[in-house]
Protein backbone atom coordinates (compact mmCIF):
# COMPACT_ATOMS: atom_id res chain seq x y z
CA UNK A 1 0.00 0.00 0.00
CA UNK A 2 2.69 2.41 1.15
CA UNK A 3 4.97 1.53 -1.72
CA UNK A 4 2.21 2.06 -4.29
CA UNK A 5 1.41 5.48 -2.76
CA UNK A 6 5.05 6.47 -3.03
CA UNK A 7 5.20 5.23 -6.59
CA UNK A 8 2.11 7.26 -7.49
CA UNK A 9 3.64 10.33 -5.90
CA UNK A 10 6.88 9.74 -7.79
CA UNK A 11 5.03 9.31 -11.08
CA UNK A 12 3.05 12.53 -10.49
CA UNK A 13 6.29 14.37 -9.81
CA UNK A 14 7.89 13.04 -12.97
CA UNK A 15 4.85 13.99 -15.08
CA UNK A 16 4.72 17.44 -13.48
CA UNK A 17 8.41 18.05 -14.12
CA UNK A 18 8.11 16.84 -17.70
CA UNK A 19 5.15 19.16 -18.28
CA UNK A 20 6.90 22.19 -16.80
CA UNK A 21 9.97 21.41 -18.89
CA UNK A 22 7.78 21.36 -21.99
CA UNK A 23 6.26 24.70 -20.97
CA UNK A 24 9.68 26.24 -20.40
CA UNK A 25 10.81 25.06 -23.81
CA UNK A 26 8.33 27.58 -25.26
CA UNK A 27 4.83 26.26 -25.69
CA UNK A 28 2.98 23.85 -27.89
CA UNK A 29 2.26 24.79 -31.50
CA UNK A 30 -0.77 22.45 -31.77
CA UNK A 31 -2.38 24.10 -28.74
CA UNK A 32 -1.41 27.47 -30.14
CA UNK A 33 -3.23 26.72 -33.38
CA UNK A 34 -6.41 25.89 -31.43
CA UNK A 35 -6.13 29.13 -29.43
CA UNK A 36 -5.51 31.20 -32.58
CA UNK A 37 -8.57 29.69 -34.29
CA UNK A 38 -11.00 29.66 -31.34
CA UNK A 39 -13.52 32.49 -31.53
CA UNK A 40 -13.63 32.85 -27.75
CA UNK A 41 -9.82 32.93 -27.31
CA UNK A 42 -7.42 34.35 -29.89
CA UNK A 43 -9.90 34.76 -32.76
CA UNK A 44 -6.90 36.08 -34.71
CA UNK A 45 -8.61 35.72 -38.12
CA UNK A 46 -10.95 38.55 -37.09
CA UNK A 47 -8.14 40.91 -38.11
CA UNK A 48 -5.31 38.81 -39.63
CA UNK A 49 -4.87 36.41 -42.52
CA UNK A 50 -4.26 33.05 -40.79
CA UNK A 51 -3.27 29.95 -42.80
CA UNK A 52 -6.25 27.66 -43.38
CA UNK A 53 -8.92 30.09 -42.13
CA UNK A 54 -11.63 31.49 -44.37
CA UNK A 55 -12.94 35.08 -44.47
CA UNK A 56 -9.97 36.63 -42.70
CA UNK A 57 -10.06 40.29 -41.64
CA UNK A 58 -7.71 42.87 -43.12
CA UNK A 59 -7.23 45.16 -40.15
CA UNK A 60 -3.84 43.67 -39.21
CA UNK A 61 -1.07 42.11 -41.35
CA UNK A 62 -0.92 38.55 -42.74
CA UNK A 63 0.52 36.57 -39.82
CA UNK A 64 2.72 34.21 -41.83
CA UNK A 65 4.16 37.14 -43.79
CA UNK A 66 4.73 39.31 -40.75
CA UNK A 67 6.63 36.43 -39.09
CA UNK A 68 9.24 36.64 -41.87
CA UNK A 69 10.80 39.56 -40.03
CA UNK A 70 11.44 37.58 -36.83
CA UNK A 71 14.31 35.12 -36.23
CA UNK A 72 14.34 32.57 -33.39
CA UNK A 73 16.23 35.05 -31.20
CA UNK A 74 13.39 37.59 -31.52
CA UNK A 75 11.04 35.32 -29.61
CA UNK A 76 10.58 37.87 -26.78
CA UNK A 77 9.48 40.54 -29.28
CA UNK A 78 6.88 38.24 -30.86
CA UNK A 79 5.71 37.27 -27.38
CA UNK A 80 5.34 40.94 -26.41
CA UNK A 81 3.28 41.65 -29.57
CA UNK A 82 0.75 39.03 -28.53
CA UNK A 83 0.87 39.82 -24.81
CA UNK A 84 0.51 43.62 -25.11
CA UNK A 85 1.13 45.32 -28.46
CA UNK A 86 0.75 48.76 -26.87
CA UNK A 87 4.47 48.57 -26.07
CA UNK A 88 5.20 49.00 -29.81
CA UNK A 89 2.22 51.19 -30.75
CA UNK A 90 0.38 52.95 -27.89
CA UNK A 91 -2.68 53.54 -30.14
CA UNK A 92 -2.88 50.03 -31.58
CA UNK A 93 -6.26 48.36 -32.12
CA UNK A 94 -4.81 44.98 -31.08
CA UNK A 95 -6.36 43.90 -27.78
CA UNK A 96 -3.91 43.61 -24.87
CA UNK A 97 -4.32 39.83 -24.57
CA UNK A 98 -2.15 39.50 -21.45
CA UNK A 99 -3.03 42.47 -19.23
CA UNK A 100 -6.76 42.18 -20.03
CA UNK A 101 -6.72 38.46 -19.19
CA UNK A 102 -7.85 37.29 -22.63
CA UNK A 103 -5.00 34.74 -22.64
CA UNK A 104 -2.71 33.32 -19.94
CA UNK A 105 1.09 33.36 -20.17
CA UNK A 106 1.07 29.67 -21.13
CA UNK A 107 -1.47 30.31 -23.88
CA UNK A 108 0.66 33.15 -25.26
CA UNK A 109 3.66 30.77 -25.21
CA UNK A 110 1.62 28.32 -27.30
CA UNK A 111 0.48 31.02 -29.73
CA UNK A 112 4.08 32.20 -30.22
CA UNK A 113 5.16 28.62 -30.88
CA UNK A 114 2.39 28.32 -33.49
CA UNK A 115 3.42 31.63 -35.10
CA UNK A 116 6.98 30.33 -35.58
CA UNK A 117 5.55 27.13 -37.06
CA UNK A 118 3.69 29.05 -39.83
CA UNK A 119 6.67 31.25 -40.63
CA UNK A 120 7.62 30.79 -44.29
CA UNK A 121 11.08 29.25 -44.51
CA UNK B 1 19.66 96.26 -2.04
CA UNK B 2 21.64 97.27 -5.09
CA UNK B 3 19.93 98.47 -8.22
CA UNK B 4 20.94 95.25 -10.01
CA UNK B 5 19.41 93.20 -7.16
CA UNK B 6 16.11 95.11 -7.39
CA UNK B 7 15.98 94.65 -11.16
CA UNK B 8 16.62 90.95 -10.72
CA UNK B 9 13.84 90.59 -8.14
CA UNK B 10 11.43 92.46 -10.40
CA UNK B 11 12.34 90.23 -13.33
CA UNK B 12 11.79 87.07 -11.27
CA UNK B 13 8.41 88.36 -10.04
CA UNK B 14 7.31 89.29 -13.58
CA UNK B 15 8.36 85.87 -14.89
CA UNK B 16 6.48 84.15 -12.02
CA UNK B 17 3.32 86.13 -12.72
CA UNK B 18 3.53 85.37 -16.43
CA UNK B 19 4.01 81.62 -15.95
CA UNK B 20 1.20 81.48 -13.38
CA UNK B 21 -1.08 83.27 -15.83
CA UNK B 22 -0.14 80.97 -18.69
CA UNK B 23 -0.64 77.93 -16.45
CA UNK B 24 -4.12 79.06 -15.43
CA UNK B 25 -4.98 79.84 -19.03
CA UNK B 26 -3.80 76.38 -20.09
CA UNK B 27 -5.89 74.76 -17.31
CA UNK B 28 -9.00 76.72 -18.31
CA UNK B 29 -8.53 75.76 -21.97
CA UNK B 30 -8.14 72.13 -20.90
CA UNK B 31 -11.41 72.19 -18.97
CA UNK B 32 -13.26 73.89 -21.80
CA UNK B 33 -12.48 71.30 -24.48
CA UNK B 34 -10.82 67.98 -23.70
CA UNK B 35 -8.22 67.33 -26.35
CA UNK B 36 -9.29 64.39 -28.48
CA UNK B 37 -7.11 63.44 -31.39
CA UNK B 38 -9.62 62.65 -34.10
CA UNK B 39 -8.89 59.81 -36.49
CA UNK B 40 -8.95 60.00 -40.25
CA UNK B 41 -10.26 56.96 -42.13
CA UNK B 42 -7.55 54.73 -43.63
CA UNK B 43 -9.79 54.15 -46.65
CA UNK B 44 -11.12 56.90 -48.94
CA UNK B 45 -14.87 57.54 -49.18
CA UNK B 46 -14.98 56.25 -52.78
CA UNK B 47 -13.12 53.05 -51.93
CA UNK B 48 -15.40 52.58 -48.90
CA UNK B 49 -18.49 52.79 -51.09
CA UNK B 50 -17.01 50.24 -53.50
CA UNK B 51 -16.28 47.82 -50.66
CA UNK B 52 -19.67 48.41 -49.06
CA UNK B 53 -21.44 47.59 -52.33
CA UNK B 54 -19.28 44.50 -52.80
CA UNK B 55 -20.32 43.16 -49.37
CA UNK B 56 -23.93 44.36 -49.02
CA UNK B 57 -24.91 45.68 -52.45
CA UNK B 58 -27.06 42.91 -53.92
CA UNK B 59 -28.60 41.96 -50.59
CA UNK B 60 -29.91 45.45 -49.94
CA UNK B 61 -31.33 45.52 -53.49
CA UNK B 62 -33.19 42.25 -52.87
CA UNK B 63 -34.50 43.55 -49.57
CA UNK B 64 -35.80 46.71 -51.22
CA UNK B 65 -37.70 44.60 -53.77
CA UNK B 66 -39.28 42.32 -51.20
CA UNK B 67 -40.21 44.98 -48.65
CA UNK B 68 -39.26 45.62 -45.05
CA UNK B 69 -40.75 43.44 -42.28
CA UNK B 70 -40.76 46.51 -40.03
CA UNK B 71 -43.53 47.99 -42.21
CA UNK B 72 -46.02 45.96 -40.14
CA UNK B 73 -44.72 47.63 -36.98
CA UNK B 74 -45.05 50.99 -38.69
CA UNK B 75 -48.77 50.28 -39.35
CA UNK B 76 -49.26 49.37 -35.69
CA UNK B 77 -47.50 52.60 -34.73
CA UNK B 78 -49.96 54.57 -36.81
CA UNK B 79 -52.87 52.93 -34.95
CA UNK B 80 -51.25 53.65 -31.57
CA UNK B 81 -50.86 57.30 -32.56
CA UNK B 82 -54.61 57.79 -32.54
CA UNK B 83 -55.36 55.46 -29.61
CA UNK B 84 -56.81 57.36 -26.62
CA UNK B 85 -54.91 56.56 -23.42
CA UNK B 86 -54.51 58.06 -19.94
CA UNK B 87 -56.51 60.29 -17.59
CA UNK B 88 -56.72 63.29 -19.98
CA UNK B 89 -58.66 61.24 -22.54
CA UNK B 90 -56.29 62.17 -25.35
CA UNK B 91 -54.26 60.44 -28.00
CA UNK B 92 -51.14 61.73 -29.78
CA UNK B 93 -53.43 62.70 -32.67
CA UNK B 94 -55.50 64.99 -30.39
CA UNK B 95 -52.64 67.54 -30.41
CA UNK B 96 -50.50 66.61 -33.40
CA UNK B 97 -53.22 66.07 -36.04
CA UNK B 98 -55.00 62.96 -37.25
CA UNK B 99 -52.12 61.94 -39.51
CA UNK B 100 -49.46 63.66 -37.44
CA UNK B 101 -49.35 66.62 -39.85
CA UNK B 102 -47.89 68.87 -37.17
CA UNK B 103 -44.97 66.49 -36.60
CA UNK B 104 -43.70 66.45 -40.18
CA UNK B 105 -39.98 67.20 -40.06
CA UNK B 106 -39.95 67.35 -36.24
CA UNK B 107 -37.75 64.27 -35.82
CA UNK B 108 -35.01 65.80 -38.01
CA UNK B 109 -34.00 68.07 -35.12
CA UNK B 110 -33.63 65.26 -32.56
CA UNK B 111 -31.77 64.56 -30.34
CA UNK B 112 -31.90 68.09 -29.02
CA UNK B 113 -31.20 70.05 -25.84
CA UNK B 114 -34.20 70.40 -23.54
CA UNK B 115 -34.05 73.41 -21.17
CA UNK B 116 -36.66 71.82 -18.85
CA UNK B 117 -34.46 68.85 -17.97
CA UNK B 118 -31.13 70.49 -18.86
CA UNK B 119 -30.30 67.38 -20.84
CA UNK B 120 -30.55 65.79 -24.26
CA UNK B 121 -33.96 64.69 -25.46
CA UNK B 122 -34.45 61.84 -27.92
CA UNK B 123 -37.70 61.17 -29.82
CA UNK B 124 -38.32 58.12 -27.60
CA UNK B 125 -37.87 60.19 -24.44
CA UNK B 126 -40.05 63.00 -25.82
CA UNK B 127 -42.90 60.59 -26.62
CA UNK B 128 -42.87 59.26 -23.07
CA UNK B 129 -42.74 62.78 -21.63
CA UNK B 130 -45.76 63.75 -23.75
CA UNK B 131 -47.63 60.70 -22.53
CA UNK B 132 -46.96 61.55 -18.89
CA UNK B 133 -47.37 65.34 -19.03
CA UNK B 134 -50.18 65.79 -21.54
CA UNK B 135 -52.05 62.48 -21.74
CA UNK B 136 -51.77 61.34 -18.13
CA UNK B 137 -50.69 57.95 -19.47
CA UNK B 138 -47.97 55.62 -18.25
CA UNK B 139 -44.63 55.85 -20.07
CA UNK B 140 -43.91 53.02 -22.50
CA UNK B 141 -41.14 50.60 -21.59
CA UNK B 142 -38.13 51.25 -23.78
CA UNK B 143 -37.60 48.73 -26.57
CA UNK B 144 -41.08 47.24 -26.00
CA UNK B 145 -43.14 46.62 -29.15
CA UNK B 146 -45.51 49.57 -28.63
CA UNK B 147 -42.70 51.97 -27.77
CA UNK B 148 -40.73 51.03 -30.90
CA UNK B 149 -43.87 51.17 -33.07
CA UNK B 150 -44.77 54.68 -31.93
CA UNK B 151 -41.17 55.87 -32.21
CA UNK B 152 -41.01 54.43 -35.74
CA UNK B 153 -44.26 56.07 -36.82
CA UNK B 154 -43.30 59.49 -35.43
CA UNK B 155 -39.92 59.33 -37.17
CA UNK B 156 -41.48 58.13 -40.42
CA UNK B 157 -43.42 61.43 -40.53
CA UNK B 158 -40.01 63.05 -41.23
CA UNK B 159 -38.92 60.54 -43.85
CA UNK B 160 -36.92 62.29 -46.57
CA UNK B 161 -36.32 65.38 -44.41
CA UNK B 162 -32.58 66.14 -44.02
CA UNK B 163 -31.30 65.61 -40.48
CA UNK B 164 -30.53 68.96 -38.84
CA UNK B 165 -29.21 68.46 -35.35
CA UNK B 166 -27.85 71.45 -33.46
CA UNK B 167 -24.82 71.26 -31.17
CA UNK B 168 -24.70 74.99 -30.50
CA UNK B 169 -24.97 76.63 -27.09
CA UNK B 170 -26.14 74.44 -24.23
CA UNK B 171 -26.06 71.25 -26.40
CA UNK B 172 -22.31 71.57 -26.91
CA UNK B 173 -21.10 69.94 -23.65
CA UNK B 174 -23.39 66.94 -24.30
CA UNK B 175 -22.00 66.61 -27.82
CA UNK B 176 -18.46 66.74 -26.39
CA UNK B 177 -19.38 64.08 -23.81
CA UNK B 178 -20.72 61.85 -26.59
CA UNK B 179 -17.56 62.38 -28.58
CA UNK B 180 -15.39 61.60 -25.55
CA UNK B 181 -17.26 58.31 -25.08
CA UNK B 182 -16.85 57.57 -28.80
CA UNK B 183 -13.08 57.94 -28.56
CA UNK B 184 -12.59 56.28 -25.16
CA UNK B 185 -11.32 52.69 -25.01
CA UNK B 186 -13.85 50.22 -23.64
CA UNK B 187 -14.19 46.64 -22.53
CA UNK B 188 -11.86 43.68 -22.30
CA UNK B 189 -10.88 44.13 -25.96
CA UNK B 190 -9.90 47.75 -25.29
CA UNK B 191 -11.60 49.13 -28.43
CA UNK B 192 -13.07 52.57 -28.93
CA UNK B 193 -16.06 53.15 -31.23
CA UNK B 194 -13.89 55.48 -33.33
CA UNK B 195 -11.15 52.90 -33.92
CA UNK B 196 -13.48 50.59 -35.85
CA UNK B 197 -15.94 53.09 -37.30
CA UNK B 198 -13.57 55.92 -38.25
CA UNK B 199 -9.94 54.75 -38.50
CA UNK B 200 -10.60 51.24 -39.82
CA UNK B 201 -13.99 51.81 -41.46
CA UNK B 202 -14.12 49.92 -44.74
CA UNK B 203 -11.76 47.21 -43.47
CA UNK B 204 -13.02 43.69 -42.92
CA UNK B 205 -13.29 42.24 -39.43
CA UNK B 206 -13.64 38.56 -40.32
CA UNK B 207 -16.63 38.53 -42.70
CA UNK B 208 -18.03 41.87 -41.50
CA UNK B 209 -17.35 45.21 -43.09
CA UNK B 210 -16.58 47.85 -40.46
CA UNK B 211 -19.12 50.53 -41.28
CA UNK B 212 -18.49 54.24 -41.54
CA UNK B 213 -20.23 56.34 -38.87
CA UNK B 214 -21.65 58.83 -41.39
CA UNK B 215 -24.69 56.60 -41.92
CA UNK B 216 -25.11 55.20 -38.42
CA UNK B 217 -27.99 57.31 -37.16
CA UNK B 218 -30.27 58.04 -40.15
CA UNK B 219 -32.42 54.88 -40.29
CA UNK B 220 -33.48 53.74 -36.79
CA UNK B 221 -35.60 51.90 -35.70
CA UNK B 222 -34.46 49.25 -38.21
CA UNK B 223 -35.31 45.66 -38.99
CA UNK B 224 -32.13 43.68 -38.43
CA UNK B 225 -31.70 40.15 -39.77
CA UNK B 226 -29.38 39.22 -36.89
CA UNK B 227 -32.13 40.09 -34.42
CA UNK B 228 -34.91 38.73 -36.64
CA UNK B 229 -36.75 41.79 -35.38
CA UNK B 230 -36.88 45.54 -35.17
CA UNK B 231 -34.86 47.53 -32.68
CA UNK B 232 -33.48 50.97 -31.89
CA UNK B 233 -30.07 52.54 -32.34
CA UNK B 234 -29.54 52.17 -28.58
CA UNK B 235 -30.12 48.43 -28.84
CA UNK B 236 -27.32 48.47 -31.40
CA UNK B 237 -25.15 50.43 -28.94
CA UNK B 238 -25.73 47.67 -26.41
CA UNK B 239 -24.72 45.07 -28.98
CA UNK B 240 -21.50 46.95 -29.70
CA UNK B 241 -20.77 47.22 -25.98
CA UNK B 242 -21.15 43.45 -25.67
CA UNK B 243 -18.96 42.88 -28.74
CA UNK B 244 -16.05 44.59 -27.02
CA UNK B 245 -16.91 42.72 -23.79
CA UNK B 246 -18.17 45.75 -21.92
CA UNK B 247 -21.25 45.87 -19.72
CA UNK B 248 -24.09 47.40 -21.78
CA UNK B 249 -25.79 50.52 -20.38
CA UNK B 250 -29.54 51.04 -19.79
CA UNK B 251 -31.75 52.41 -22.59
CA UNK B 252 -32.03 56.20 -22.72
CA UNK B 253 -29.34 56.73 -20.07
CA UNK B 254 -27.43 60.00 -20.29
CA UNK B 255 -24.37 58.43 -21.94
CA UNK B 256 -26.39 56.79 -24.73
CA UNK B 257 -28.33 60.01 -25.38
CA UNK B 258 -25.04 61.98 -25.63
CA UNK B 259 -23.66 59.30 -27.94
CA UNK B 260 -26.80 59.44 -30.07
CA UNK B 261 -26.42 63.21 -30.35
CA UNK B 262 -22.80 62.82 -31.46
CA UNK B 263 -23.66 60.16 -34.05
CA UNK B 264 -26.75 61.94 -35.38
CA UNK B 265 -24.68 65.08 -35.84
CA UNK B 266 -22.35 63.02 -38.08
CA UNK B 267 -25.42 62.27 -40.23
CA UNK B 268 -26.47 65.93 -40.55
CA UNK B 269 -27.79 66.66 -44.04
CA UNK B 270 -28.76 63.06 -44.81
CA UNK B 271 -32.48 62.32 -45.20
CA UNK B 272 -34.24 60.32 -42.46
CA UNK B 273 -35.11 56.85 -43.80
CA UNK B 274 -37.13 54.66 -41.44
CA UNK B 275 -37.61 51.80 -41.04
CA UNK B 276 -34.08 50.77 -42.00
CA UNK B 277 -33.08 47.28 -43.07
CA UNK B 278 -29.81 45.94 -41.73
CA UNK B 279 -27.86 42.70 -41.90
Amino acid sequence: MRTSNLAALGLTLVVFLALSAAAMAGGNAENGKKIVQARNLGNCAACHVVPGMEFPGDVGPDLAKSMEGYAAKDRDTVWQWVWDARKFDPDTIMPPFGPNKLLTKEQVDDVVEYLYSIKKK
Amino acid sequence: MSRLGRVLVMLVCAFGALTAGAWRYALAADEAAPQIKEYKPNISAREYEKRYNAVYGKYTEQMAEEGNPADFMLDDGKDLFSKVEGSAGKSCASCHGANGEKLKGAAAGFPKYDPATKGINTVALQINRCREDHMGAAPLKYESYDQLALDLYVKSLSNGVPIKVSIDGPARPFYEAGKAYYYKRHGQFNFSCALCHVKYSGHMMRANLLSNNRHHADHWPSYRLKWAGTGSLQRRFRGCNKNVRQKPLPFECETYRDLQLYLTYQANGLPIQVPGFKM
